[in-house]
C-alpha cells in the first residue's frame, strides 16, 4: 500500500484497498455491491437491447424475431424509443427537481437565517438577465424574485426557458427549427410521460425529439437553476485545495460523510461541524475533532466550496462504512444505495437519510427542512459525535489512499484564471480567448467534457482515468463534474504536478495559467456549467458550438440522468462518447438516429463505444475534424 | 499556413542550410580538421547542452546533424514544435560554427559581435542576480523606422534590459548612431537569423555555469531557462518560417516572442504575443515576461540606467574631467546626526561646469551625508563603493576609481543635455535613499569645485580613510564574532551558499564582509545571514560546525561541509560568477590563478574559461576554487596549503593589481620581498615545464613546502 499523499494513485492500487475493506466486511458478513452485480448477472437480454415494454397492462411484451411487435402492434423501434424518453423524463425531473429545491432554499433566504444570499454580484448579473429590477432594492428582495421568477420557470404556461438566451445566436435557431426549445421544465417532463403513454407516440424521430428537448429542458433549466442559485447562496467556486480518495478519513476523528447531490444540508452539515461547542464535545468523546468528507455529487459540492475532502465517488459509497471508522454517513437525494442501511448496521454507522424524497429502510430518518436547517445539522453531528465511542477499533481499516487535489473551477473561476495569461496592450479581460488562441494555434488540439458515473460494466474508474491520461498527453485540456471528477482527484489527476503527464503544450498552458490539466467544475447539475463554457467559447470565437474541437464523455455511466444530460449535451452541439449503451441495440432506427441522423438535426451526436482504448481514439479523431474543418 | 507547419518549414529550411554549409567546409578543410569556438569550454554550447556531444571535429559536427535532425519530428503535438524549435537553435549554431572552423575571427572589421567568450557569459552573473540586467532582449528584423529602432532600443537600455539585435534593426542603429558593444549593454550579434545561435550558445552556457545543469538533460536546460533567464524575444515583420521556427524554440526556453507580423500568425498566451503597436512593444514584452522594472526616479536631465554602466567616453566626446590623479578630487560619506541634515539638500560650492572650458581638467569633491537611527559609521565604506555603479549609470558620464583617485568624465551630449555638477547630488540621494532606505533616514550632499576647499577636504579624507584602513587591517576573521551568508545568487545557482568573512569576501567581489553586515541590516530575512563561529572543528582548514549547518541549511541540503581555507578539502562553492578561477599546478605544486578579464592561457594548458568550467554552480571541485581578486592577498588564502606563497603563476595584469597588498602579506607571512616578482604571467610563460625553471630561477618558496597531492 502507498504512503499517504501520493501525487498519483494507480487504478491497481484503489483496487487492492477496496479488496482490503471487503475483507473488513466479510468479517461482520456485510453484503456488498460486488457480490451483487454476480447475482444479477448475466442481465435480462431483453431490458438490456431496451426491447420489452411494460408500459401497458396488456404485457409484459418482448420483441424476437418471432414476436416482432407488441400486442398494441408497436415495433421493436417503438418500444425502444419510448424507453429511451422515458429515461431521460426521470433524469430531467430528478435535476430539474434538485434546481426547484435550490431556488426554494433562495426564496427562504434571509438576513442572519440559516440560508443567505453569498454572491450578490451572481444574483444581481441573473436578476438583469431576466429584467428583474435591482436599483436601490434589497438584496433579498432581489433574491427572493429570483426565486420565484426561476421556480415559475417549471410551470409557466407560455414561452421557452430563459437561459436559453445564453447560447449563440446560431445554436439558438437551430433549437427553434428543428422546434427542441424546452418550454416549462415540468411540461416537458409531463409531455414526455404523455407521449409514452400506452397508444401515444412509436414514431423514433418524433421521440427522440422529445428526448432531446426534455435534455435541454434539464440542461439549459432545471440544472441550470440549480448551479446558478447555489452559487448565488453558497459562493460560485474558485480554486481551492482539498484531498482525495478514501485514505481522507481520520482515525482518530469522528468522520461524518455527506453524500448525495444537494448541497443545502451539506453546507449545514460543514458549518456546524467547526461549531465550538460541537468540536468541544467530539473532544470531550475521545476524538480528535470532527472530520467532515464527502462521497458522489455532494462532495463536489463542499469540496469546490470548502475544500472538503473527497472520500470516494458513486462505487465507493460502501467503502466509507466498511473502513470501520465512519461515525455517520447523511444523504439527501439521488445515486444513494438501499444497501447503505443493511451494510450500516455491519458496523457502527449512522445511516441519516433527510429527504423526503430519499427514504430507505434501516435508517435514521431527521427530516431536513430550510427552516430547521441549522437546528438539524447540529442534531445530526451530535448523534455522530456519539457514536464515536460505538466504534470497534478491531475493524476499523482506513487504506493509506490520499491524493491532492485543487478544484472549484467555475466558468467564472476558469475566466479568472486565463485573465490570468493575458496581455494588457493586446487582449481584453474576461474573455475564454486566451484558450481559444491555444486551440487555434494547435497548443491544445481542444477540449473534451468528461462526465457521468462508476458502473460495474465497467471496471470501475478504469475508463475515466485511461481516457483522462491519453487525452491529457495529447494536449487536450479535460473538464470534468461528477462522480468522473472524483475518479481524476483520486488519481491525482488534479493536482497542479499532472502537468507533467500531459503533452508538451497542455503542459506548458498548466504553467502559464497555474491549473491542473483536468478542472473540476462540479457536481452532475453543474454540467450546466460547461455549457455555458462551450457558449461563451463559440460566442468569442465567433462560430456555434457544433464547431469548437470539443466533445463530451460518459464512459461509465449508469443513471437516467446521465442519459437526460447527454441528450442537452448532443443537442447543445457537442457530439458525446459514451462507453455503455443506453439500452437502444434493439432499436435499431433509435439508435441510428441517436447515433447518426440527428447530427443533421442539431450538428452532432452519440457514438457507442465499450473499448475504451478506441472511445479514446474516436475522441481524438473527432477533435481533429473539427479542427480540419476549421482550417486549423 | 497553421502555426505547427510553418514551424516544421521553417525548421526544414535551417536545417538544409545546416547540412549545405557543413558539406561546404568538410570539402574545403575535410572532416578531421578541428572545430573550435573561442575563448570557451563549451564546445558549441547548444549541441552540448541539449544532446550531450561535445564538437570538436568537423566529421562530429556533420555526424551530430543526424541527431538534430531527429528531434525534426513532425507530429501534430506542440511537443514537436517545442523539440524542433530547439533542434533549429543547434542548426543555427552549425551553420555560425562552420564560419569559426574557418577562422577564429570570421566577423573581424564588421560590425558584428558573433560568438560572446565565456568570461563574457560570466560577467553577466552578478549584474544578473541583483538584477541590474532584467532581462535579456532579442531584436530581429528592421524596425518599421530608424527613429523607432533607436528608441525602443534606447527604451531597453535605460531599463536595464540587455539588447542582442540581429538583421536589420542594426543597420538601423547604427545609421543613427547609437553606440553598441557588450559593454554597453546592446550588442549587434549577426546579419541572419542564424546568429541567434549566438543568443542560445549564451544563454546555455549561462544555464550549464550558473545552474550546474548537466550537457544532454534537455529537459532541465529548459526548465533551468524558462524559471531563471529572463529573455524575450521581439521579431519584426516581416517574419519569415525560418524566423517563427527560432521562436518555437524560444518558446520551448520559456522566453515569449512580440511580434507585429499578422499574415499566418497565431497568437499563443503569454508566448506568441501579436501587438502591431510596435511603439508599445517594450511594456508589452515585460509584462510578457512577467519583469517588474524597479523604477528609480531620479531628477536629471539624461537617461539613468545600468545600461550605461559600461560606457566609455573618449576624449574627443569629452565636455570635461575629473581626475584625481592631476587635480584633487575625492568622494566621501559621513555619519551625522539627524538634526545637522536638510533631507535632500543638494549644495554647490565653487563654479558649475558650464564655467569651465571645454576640456577643462576641474577638481571636486562630494560628500554624502546621512543620518539613521541604525547607521553605522562601518556602512560608510560600503556606501562609497556603491557610488562608482551609481555615477557609471548615468548616461553620458563615466566613472572609476575610488576614494581621491577617482577620475569621472561627462559627455559633451550629457552637458549640451544640462547635466551639471548638482545632478551628481541627485543621482547619489536617490540611489543612497532608496536602496539603504533602512538604514538611511535623511541624506544631504555637498559638491565642491573650489579648489582650497577641495584640497582641505580632501586631506581631511585621507585621515578618515586611514582611520578605516586601520579599522579594516584589524578586521580579521578571528576579531569578528560572526560571519554571513549570502546567498543572492540562489536565484541562479539554487545550491551555492557563499561565506562571507573579513578576509575572505565573496568570490564575485561585490560583497564584502561589512557589505554582508550591511545587507543583513538592511534586510534581516535577506539574502545575507548571520552565521555564528562557535564552534570550530579545525582552525588549519577554517572548517566550523556552526558553518557547515549554515551551508547544509541554505544549499537545502546540496552541500554537507566547506572549509574557509582550503582548496582541497571541501572547498568552498562558487555559483559561476566568480571573479578569479584558482587551480592546482601538478609540477610546482603551486596554484595557478586566472581572472576573467584574461583571455590567454595558462601553465595548466587551460584558458580561464576552461578552468571556469571544472566548477561553479554548487558543486565543490578540490583543486579547483573560484574567488574574489582581494582574496589572493588574504593571509587566509590557501592557507591549509601553506598560503599564498603556492601562487605560481598570474596574469600580469591582475598581479599588478594586487602586487602591493601580496608583498605586503608575503613579507608579514614568511618574511620575503617582492614575492609578486617571483611568480610568472604569461609574458614569462605559459609551459610548465619552462614555469619550473623560472621558479628555481627565483627560489620561489613552493619549492620548499610539502607535495600538494
Amino acid at each position: 500500500m502507498s504512503d499517504i499523499n501520493t501525487t498519483f494513485i494507480t487504478i491497481e492500487q484503489m483496487e487492492a484497498a477496496t479488496d482490503a475493506l471487503l475483507e473488513n466486511g466479510k468479517k461482520v458478513g456485510a453484503d456488498s455491491w460486488q457480490q451483487r452485480v454476480k447475482n444479477q448477472t448475466p442481465h435480462c437480454k431483453f431490458g438490456e437491447e431496451g426491447i420489452c415494454c411494460r408500459i401497458c397492462s396488456m404485457g409484459p411484451c418482448r420483441i424476437t424475431p418471432k414476436a416482432p411487435r407488441g400486442i398494441c402492434g408497436c415495433d421493436a423501434d417503438g418500444i425502444v424509443g419510448r424507453n429511451y424518453l422515458r429515461f431521460t423524463a426521470g433524469g430531467a425531473a430528478t435535476h430539474s427537481d434538485h434546481g426547484r429545491s435550490i431556488a426554494h432554499t433562495l426564496y427562504l433566504a434571509k438576513e442572519g437565517g440559516n440560508y443567505q444570499v453569498k454572491d450578490p454580484e451572481k444574483l444581481i448579473r441573473i436578476a438583469k438577465e431576466w429584467d428583474i429590477e435591482t436599483e436601490n432594492r434589497d438584496i433579498y428582495d432581489i433574491a427572493h424574485e429570483v426565486a420565484e421568477t426561476g421556480l415559475l420557470e417549471y410551470g409557466k404556461p407560455f414561452g421557452v426557458q430563459r437561459f436559453l438566451k445564453r447560447a449563440p445566436e446560431a445554436r439558438q435557431e437551430i433549437w427553434h427549427r428543428e422546434g427542441i426549445e424546452p418550454r416549462a421544465i415540468d411540461r416537458e417532463v409531463s409531455q414526455s410521460m404523455h407521449m409514452t403513454h400506452m397508444g401515444c407516440s412509436s414514431l423514433p424521430e418524433a421521440l427522440v425529439r422529445q428526448s432531446l428537448r426534455a435534455g435541454l429542458s434539464d440542461g439549459w433549466g432545471g440544472s441550470m437553476m440549480g448551479t446558478e442559485l447555489s452559487d448565488v447562496l453558497f459562493g460560485t467556486p474558485k480554486p481551492v485545495d482539498t484531498t482525495a480518495n478514501i485514505g481522507v478519513m481520520e482515525e482518530d476523528m469522528v468522520n461524518i460523510i455527506v453524500h448525495g447531490h444537494d448541497p443545502s444540508l451539506s453546507e449545514m452539515i460543514v458549518y456546524y461541524s467547526q461549531d465550538p461547542e460541537m468540536v468541544a464535545l467530539a473532544k470531550e468523546m475521545g476524538a480528535k475533532g470532527i472530520n467532515i468528507a464527502g462521497v458522489c455529487c455532494t462532495a463536489n459540492e463542499v469540496a469546490m466550496r470548502h475544500g472538503i475532502p473527497m472520500a470516494g465517488n458513486f462505487l465507493q459509497q460502501e467503502n466509507v462504512v466498511l473502513t470501520g471508522a465512519c461515525e455517520a454517513i447523511v444523504v439527501d437525494v439521488q445515486c444513494i444505495f438501499p444497501a447503505l442501511g443493511p451494510l450500516s448496521k455491519c458496523f457502527h454507522t449512522k445511516f441519516i437519510t433527510t429527504s423526503p424524497i430519499a427514504q430507505m429502510p434501516d435508517s435514521d430518518f431527521i427530516e431536513f427542512h430550510e427552516e430547521n436547517a441549522g437546528e438539524n445539522a447540529k442534531k445530526i453531528i451530535e448523534l455522530a459525535i456519539r457514536n464515536f465511542k460505538n466504534r470497534r477499533p478491531e475493524l476499523v481499516n482506513i487504506p493509506k489512499l490520499k491524493t491532492n487535489a485543487t478544484v472549484g473551477y467555475s466558468v467564472e473561476a476558469i475566466k479568472k484564471c486565463l485573465d490570468g495569461v493575458t496581455n494588457s496592450h493586446v487582449d481584453e479581460l474576461g474573455t475564454t480567448k486566451p484558450l481559444i488562441d491555444c486551440v487555434k494555434s494547435g497548443v491544445l488540439r481542444g477540449a473534451v467534457a468528461m462526465v457521468g458515473c462508476n458502473n460495474p460494466k465497467v471496471r470501475p474508474d478504469y475508463a475515466h482515468i485511461n481516457l483522462m491520461k491519453k487525452l491529457i498527453a495529447n494536449d487536450i485540456i479535460v473538464i470534468v463534474s461528477g462522480c468522473s471528477a472524483q475518479a481524476a482527484a483520486k488519481a491525482g489527476l488534479m493536482s497542479k504536478e499532472a502537468k507533467n503527464l500531459c503533452g508538451e503544450g497542455l503542459k506548458r498552458v498548466c504553467e502559464l495559467v497555474d491549473i491542473p490539466p483536468i478542472l473540476h467544475m462540479g457536481s452532475c447539475v453543474d454540467i450546466s456549467r460547461m455549457m455555458i463554457l462551450a457558449a461563451d467559447i463559440a460566442k468569442d470565437w465567433g462560430l456555434d458550438i457544433c464547431q469548437v474541437p470539443v466533445v463530451g464523455c460518459a464512459p461509465e455511466w449508469m443513471s437516467e440522468k446521465a442519459v437526460s444530460i447527454g441528450n442537452y449535451v448532443v443537442a447543445t452541439g457537442i457530439d458525446t462518447f459514451l462507453g455503455v449503451d443506453p439500452y437502444t441495440k434493439g432499436g435499431p432506427k433509435v439508435a441510428g438516429l441517436l447515433q447518426g441522423t440527428i447530427k443533421d438535426w442539431v450538428g452532432a451526436n452519440y457514438t457507442v463505444e465499450h473499448d475504451i482504448e478506441k472511445l479514446g481514439d474516436l475522441m481524438i479523431e473527432r477533435i481533429e475534424e473539427k479542427r480540419a474543418a476549421l482550417g486549423i | 499556413m497553421g502555426l505547427f507547419e510553418r514551424v516544421f518549414r521553417g525548421s526544414d529550411e535551417m536545417y538544409f542550410k545546416a547540412e549545405t554549409e557543413v558539406n561546404a567546409v568538410i570539402a574545403e578543410l575535410g572532416e578531421d580538421a578541428p572545430m573550435t569556438m573561442p575563448d570557451t569550454a563549451y564546445f558549441l554550447a547548444c549541441i552540448y547542452a541539449y544532446l550531450g556531444k561535445k564538437i570538436t571535429t568537423l566529421g562530429e559536427l556533420k555526424a551530430v546533424l543526424t541527431d538534430i535532425r531527429a528531434m525534426m519530428t513532425r507530429e501534430n503535438r506542440t511537443k514537436s514544435i517545442f523539440t524542433s524549435g530547439i533542434a533549429t537553435a543547434m542548426a543555427a549554431e552549425v551553420i555560425e560554427a562552420c564560419k569559426y572552423a574557418r577562422t577564429a575571427t570570421p566577423y573581424e572589421g564588421t560590425q558584428y559581435h558573433g560568438h560572446f567568450s565565456d568570461a563574457e557569459v560570466r560577467e553577466l552573473g552578478v549584474p544578473l542576480v541583483t538584477r541590474d540586467i532584467p532581462g535579456f532582449v532579442v531584436m530581429i528584423g528592421a524596425a518599421p523606422s530608424v527613429e523607432e529602432a533607436v528608441e525602443t532600443v534606447k527604451g531597453y537600455q535605460s531599463r536595464g534590459i540587455f539588447v542582442f539585435m540581429i538583421g536589420g534593426i542594426i543597420d538601423q542603429v547604427h545609421e543613427a548612431g547609437v553606440t553598441t558593444g557588450f559593454g554597453v549593454r546592446c550588442v549587434p550579434v549577426g546579419p541572419d537569423i542564424w546568429s541567434v545561435g549566438h543568443v542560445i550558445s549564451l544563454v546555455t552556457r549561462a544555464t550549464m555555469i550558473f545552474g550546474a545543469t548537466e550537457p544532454g538533460d534537455y529537459d532541465a536546460f529548459n526548465e533551468y531557462t524558462m524559471q531563471r533567464i529572463f529573455a524575450f524575444v521581439n521579431a519584426y515583420a516581416p517574419v519569415d518560417d525560418i524566423t517563427v521556427a527560432c521562436g518555437a524554440g524560444a518558446i520551448k526556453m520559456g522566453f515569449p516572442v512580440i511580434t507585429n507580423d499578422t499574415d499566418d500568425m497565431w497568437a499563443v498566451p503569454k508566448s506568441l504575443i501579436i501587438n502591431t503597436n510596435t511603439k508599445d512593444w517594450i511594456d508589452t514584452s515585460l509584462e510578457a515576461r512577467d519583469i517588474k522594472i524597479k523604477v528609480t526616479n531620479i531628477d536629471i536631465p539624461v537617461a539613468f540606467s545600468s545600461a550605461y554602466e559600461g560606457e566609455i567616453i573618449r576624449k574627443k566626446d569629452m565636455q570635461i574631467e575629473m581626475d584625481g590623479s592631476r587635480v584633487d578630487c575625492v568622494e566621501l560619506v559621513r555619519t551625522k546626526e539627524a538634526h545637522e541634515i536638510e533631507d535632500h539638500s543638494i549644495t554647490l560650492e565653487g563654479p558649475d561646469f558650464d564655467q569651465f572650458e571645454v576640456g577643462a581638467k576641474i577638481p571636486i569633491a562630494y560628500i554624502v551625508e546621512v543620518a539613521g537611527k541604525t547607521m553605522q559609521s562601518d556602512f560608510e565604506g560600503v556606501f562609497e563603493r556603491k557610488f562608482h555603479s551609481f555615477l557609471n549609470c548615468i548616461e553620458g558620464v563615466m566613472h572609476t576609481g575610488q576614494r581621491d583617485m577617482i577620475r569621472i568624465r561627462v559627455s559633451k551630449a550629457s552637458y549640451e543635455a544640462g547635466f551639471r555638477a548638482k545632478h551628481i547630488g541627485e543621482v547619489l540621494y536617490a540611489k543612497i535613499k532608496s536602496e539603504y532606505d533602512t538604514v538611511v533616514d535623511k541624506c544631504q550632499v555637498k559638491i565642491y569645485t573650489d579648489p582650497e576647499k577641495v584640497k582641505e577636504l580632501r586631506a581631511e579624507a585621507n585621515h578618515i580613510f586611514d582611520q578605516r584602513d586601520e579599522r579594516l587591517k584589524s578586521m580579521t576573521d578571528e576579531s569578528v564574532d560572526v560571519f554571513y551568508t549570502c546567498i543572492l545568487c540562489q536565484a541562479f545557482s539554487p545550491s551555492h551558499v557563499c561565506i562571507v568573512t573579513p578576509e575572505r569576501l565573496g568570490l564575485c567581489g561585490a560583497v564584502s564582509w561589512l557589505d554582508a553586515k550591511a545587507t543583513n541590516e538592511l534586510d534581516p530575512n535577506g539574502p545575507c545571514q548571520i552565521v555564528t563561529k562557535t564552534r570550530m572543528i579545525d582552525e588549519r582548514t577554517g572548517r566550523y560546525e556552526d558553518v557547515n549547518e549554515a551551508v547544509n541549511q541554505y544549499s537545502h541540503g546540496a552541500l554537507e561541509q566547506v572549509t574557509l581555507y582550503s582548496i582541497l578539502e571541501d572547498p568552498m562553492t562558487s555559483c559561476g560568477c566568480f571573479e578569479c578561477i584558482c587551480g592546482i599546478e601538478p609540477l610546482s605544486n603551486g596554484v595557478v590563478i586566472v581572472n576573467r578579464e584574461h583571455v590567454g592561457m595558462t601553465p595548466l594548458g587551460m584558458s580561464f574559461s576552461e578552468m571556469a568550467s571544472m566548477t561553479g554552480g554548487g558543486v565543490q571541485t578540490p583543486g579547483f576554487m573560484g574567488h574574489g581578486k582581494h582574496f589572493i592577498s588574504s593571509k587566509k588564502f590557501l592557507k591549509a596549503e601553506g598560503g599564498p606563497a603556492r601562487i605560481v603563476w598570474l596574469p600580469k595584469a591582475l598581479k599588478e593589481q594586487i602586487r602591493e597588498k601580496l608583498n605586503e602579506t608575503a613579507h608579514e607571512l614568511y618574511g620575503i620581498d617582492n614575492f609578486a616578482d617571483m611568480i610568472a604571467d604569461e609574458t614569462i610563460t605559459e609551459d610548465p615545464e619552462e614555469l619550473l625553471n623560472f621558479l628555481t630561477e627565483q627560489n620561489h618558496p613552493v619549492l620548499g613546502m610539502d607535495p600538494l597531492l
